[in-house]
């Protein structure tokens, strides 16, 4: 019953971003392990798009925070503010305080604001001035960032790039979509169409039943042999962390889920390594398909 | 105590030992096998009614038994036999107190010494392989013993493994541990024991017994050419001296001839012999042998005799001259081969006069003999009539009918009455040459007699009566097979139009020449042919043996230890076994699954390529995935997959 509306979701989210099934696939993939995404491409290929319509479907209360370089991290986070009627101080949240946030190109902004929103997508909660205010649950993060050798950019760290489940790339449009894309109508007012077709509760339910999904010892010898490929093979310069390892796991598993498994077969693995493994192994590059590639060919499924 | 030994292991226990004993049936007297077997049965019966089990005053009242028994039966604990029978009876009796584990590896490692000693009564290839079987087994059974979780054919299957696994150890055990001499082991064998071959008297008859043996009694191996029927003439003993009816060697058989060697013409037939075990220590070597080596020795007959016990296999290395001129006659020689039991009946020197035996040259009066034989209605015959008195004069004027023995007998005697020197010669004529093996073999069933007679100026020179009357019994191979399965004796020339005796014959061939190479090269393998064949491969010495042996020994444990090694990091599951056969199967159809591709994938492919074989194999990658990867796979599902890769023939 679950897998027919995941089903619902991702058709629909076909007919806005046109041509991009995977990349919708794999975003609600992460969603359902209950990770952060990262989407990195040129502007203007649907990056921000692709993250209104999952909000927009998902029934989640969405906020845009559009970065750049005069960012401040309270804009962010929210800031304490003396209020001259009560007499007192209140704290006035910031735009993170959605359950879906969308950090529109996030490397334009100064890494003081960038460490902001990560350590809130990690801890999912903020403190400030000695008070911890707790996000709102389901919490994600969108973050969408312009390819690294663009004018004008924080690069993120390493340490950071890992707070994200996956990041993906998104692409130009193949021919077909390409017309229907240019013939079709205006896709914010197709967005707007849009009604919430996994609200939360049945969003809560289907992470849990993604986590229950069974995963054998001897998948677990592939996951292995996987990460420590990465450690002792020249390709790496340093190796998939435990944080890789247990995130490889979760999104192998959500993706055994929406293919209606209620096992992790190595398949699983290797369609979610990309997006997993790439931007922890080589953060300057984009391409992730790439970087995995040696990985994929050269580890035996045991 | 009884119940940590269950149920499944006796059953298996038993069964083990009963065919670990069954081969000794044959060897055993039968009191003490058959004491033997009801003990066993007894247990076994005691495996489902315990109450049966003889209680501890009767065990002893057997183990009693079984030494009166022994005692009778081998009056004493030394020699094969009796050792022998002293294993089998202490494990039947072990059998019946079989209370702790220790119990159970005692009567194991018992039953391993009662299939060894197997060993030193038959050596064949199929005993061997017997016995390597039951070995398994037994082995089985002790895993079966330490651990109750294998089943009774996962447990033969793991001791056919660590069998398989002791192979290449064996083997160079085998080529490079030190032999041990014959001697040590000679008190084991018993030397009186009769065994078939020619008798050392002639007495027509005594041939008609083997005639019809398809026992072999060896093979020659040629290097060359290889002799044709009519002259393969194996030479055993010769009897000159006779009482009418038997024919026995003379006793100075062993003078030594120095004035005038033999002498040989024309080419040598290099052959090796491999003699099968005998009562005698005659050696048959085709006529006349010229060059033999120690323990080889020649007598004064040209017969060839070993110096070495007989009763076991040898090989020899002869060549021979079939072109020979034995040269002068000594005295000695001349009386004992003119001996006569009696003055001759009247008859018989009319007929010795009437083919001119008194006044024409000996070649001409064998002639005309050869030819009353051949036209005066004398036939022949494997089972001629009784001649108790006068058998040669009988023969010649009455019955009229006999074998080789007959008709050797009554030509020599014809020749010593018209006072020509003759003897008769035994051995073997003809044998059939096996292609396979490239060697002839002989059999009993081509035992013979024939004549020789002194020429002058010629020596001893052959003379076969038995080709006057039944020229096939020499020009032609013997069918031994349809004679032996009719019993009709028949020397027309062998019909192989039969397709299924054509068969047989390949069939037999074959065999016959696995079991030359193994007698050849395994049970041959003595001090020796060890020496000779390790110095070929540039090992001399004791001492380089020795280096050799250890240094092989370490480098297959070592290889062993690698491959354990390695093999502990991919420890392949049942369902995975099963499924990489299946996926054997594909690669031979060009289909082969990359390493790093999953199995779901695969199978896409596979039916992307060739539909008919994805359907096929989808059922086979279902099972595998949810046997390895799923949460509680269906108990059955591992029956399931291995009937599917079994059933499972993909064809392009």
């Amino acid at each position: 019953m679950h897998h027919q509306t995941l089903n619902q979701v991702i058709q629909s989210a076909n007919s806005i971003i046109l041509g991009k099934e995977q990349q919708i696939r794999l975003s609600l993939c992460c969603l359902l392990s209950g990770g952060h995404l990262l989407i990195e491409d040129i502007p203007g290929v649907g990056k921000t798009t692709l993250a209104h319509t999952l909000a927009k479907l998902m029934g989640l209360h969405y906020q845009r925070i559009q970065f750049t370089s005069d960012l401040l991290p309270a804009d962010i986070i929210g800031a304490t503010i003396y209020n001259p009627e009560e007499h007192q101080f209140s704290f006035h949240q910031g735009a993170i305080f959605n359950q879906m946030v969308l950090a529109d190109e996030i490397n334009r902004a100064t890494p003081k604001a960038q460490s902001a929103l990560l350590e809130a997508m990690e801890e999912q909660q903020v403190t400030v001035e000695g008070h911890t205010y707790p996000l709102p649950q389901p919490f994600f993060v969108i973050a969408t960032q312009n390819p690294s050798h663009q004018l004008g950019t924080f690069p993120l760290p390493e340490s950071q790039l890992d707070r994200f489940l996956m990041r993906i790339e998104l692409g130009y449009p193949n021919h077909d979509a390409e017309r229907e894309l240019l013939s079709g109508t205006n896709r914010h007012k197709l967005i707007a169409t849009l009604e919430a077709q996994l609200p939360t509760e049945k969003l809560l339910l289907v992470q849990q039943a993604a986590k229950e999904v069974h995963v054998s010892s001897a998948l677990l010898d592939y996951v292995q042999a996987l990460i420590s490929f990465t450690r002792e093979s020249d390709e790496y310069h340093t190796g998939l962390s435990p944080r890789a390892g247990l995130a490889l796991l979760s999104a192998a598993k959500s993706w055994a889920y929406m293919q209606q498994r209620d096992a992790v077969i190595p398949e699983d693995v290797q369609a979610v390594l990309g997006p997993v493994a790439g931007h922890r192994l080589r953060a300057g590059h984009t391409n992730s398909e790439n970087i995995v590639a040696p990985l994929l060919a050269q580890v035996a499924i045991p | 105590m009884e119940q940590i030994i269950n149920q499944r292991t006796l059953i298996f226990l038993l069964s083990s030992i009963g065919l670990i004993t069954l081969p000794h049936a044959f060897h055993v007297p039968v009191p003490i096998i058959s004491f033997f077997f009801v003990l066993l049965i007894w247990r076994a019966i005691g495996i489902w009614r315990p109450a049966y089990l003889p209680n501890q005053f009767l065990v002893f009242l057997l183990l009693l038994s079984g030494i009166a028994l022994l005692v009778i039966m081998h009056q004493g604990v030394f020699g094969r036999d009796a050792g022998t029978a002293i294993f089998v009876t202490a494990l039947g009796l072990k059998l019946l107190e079989i209370k702790t584990q220790r119990d159970l590896y005692l009567i194991t490692y018992l039953a391993f010494i009662v299939a060894a000693s197997q060993f030193l009564y038959v050596q064949n290839i199929l005993m061997a392989g017997y016995t390597l079987l039951v070995c398994i087994s037994l082995l089985g059974t002790l895993l079966c013993i330490n651990s109750g979780s294998l089943g009774n054919w996962q447990s033969l299957k793991v001791a056919g493994k660590l069998l398989a696994q002791a192979l290449p150890l064996t083997i160079i055990l085998f080529i490079f541990f030190p032999r041990l001499e014959a001697p040590h082991w000679s008190f084991l064998q018993e030397d009186n024991k009769a065994m078939t071959g020619l008798s050392d008297t002639l007495e027509p008859g005594s041939i008609s017994q083997l005639g019809l043996s398809g026992e072999r009694v060896f093979r020659a191996k040629f290097s060359g050419a290889i002799p044709p029927n009519e002259q393969r003439y194996w030479r055993g003993p010769v009897f000159s001296y006779t009482d009418g009816k038997k024919w026995e060697q003379t006793k100075n058989t062993y003078f030594k001839r120095y004035l005038d060697k033999i002498k040989f013409f024309g080419d040598a037939y290099q052959y090796k012999i491999l003699m099968e075990p005998q009562s005698k220590n005659w050696v048959f070597a085709l006529e006349m042998p010229a060059a033999f080596e120690w323990p080889l020795y020649e007598n004064g007959h040209h017969q060839l005799l070993t110096s070495e016990s007989p009763n076991k296999r040898a090989e020899y290395d002869i060549s021979s001259y079939v072109n020979y001129n034995t040269g002068y006659i000594t005295k000695t020689e001349l009386s004992e081969n003119l001996q006569l039991p009696k003055p001759p009946e009247s008859r018989v020197k009319d007929l010795v006069k009437q083919l001119g035996g008194f006044t024409e040259k000996p070649e001409t009066y064998i002639n005309h003999l050869f030819l009353h034989f051949r036209q005066n209605k004398f036939y022949y015959t494997l089972m001629p009539p009784l001649m108790a008195e006068n058998p040669i004069e009988t023969f010649l004027f009455d019955t009229r009918a006999g074998f080789c023995g007959h008709y050797a007998t009554a030509f020599v005697y014809l020749m010593r009455v018209a006072r020509i020197p003759a003897r008769v010669v035994s051995g073997y004529q003809g044998g059939e040459y096996n292609e396979t093996g490239g060697f002839i073999e002989v059999r009993q069933a081509n035992a013979h007699a024939w004549a020789e007679v002194w020429l002058s100026g010629k020596g001893w020179v052959r003379y076969d009566p038995t080709t006057a009357v039944a020229p096939e019994r020499v020009e032609q191979d013997v069918n031994i097979e349809q004679q032996i399965a009719n019993n009709v004796v028949s020397f027309a020339p062998v019909q192989l139009d039969s397709q299924t005796l054509f068969l047989l014959k390949r069939a037999r061939n074959l065999w016959s020449s696995v079991d030359y190479s193994w007698q050849r090269w395994i049970v041959n393998y003595d001090r020796q042919n060890q020496a000779s064949f390790l110095s070929k491969l540039g090992i001399s010495g004791f001492k380089k043996m020795f280096y050799w042996l250890l240094g092989l020994l370490a480098a297959v444990i070592f290889v062993f230890a690698l491959m354990l090694l390695r093999k502990q990091k991919t420890v392949l599951d049942v369902a995975q076994i099963y499924y990489l056969q299946a996926c054997a199967k594909l690669a031979k159809l060009g289909l082969i699954r990359a390493e790093n591709e999953g199995a779901n994938d695969f199978l896409v492919r596979v039916t992307e390529q060739q539909p008919q074989v994805g359907l096929a194999f989808t059922q086979i990658t279902r099972l595998y995935v949810s046997l390895r990867y799923t949460k509680e796979p269906a108990p059955e599902c591992l029956d399931q997959l291995q009937t599917a890769v079994s059933g499972f023939h993909p064809k392009g």
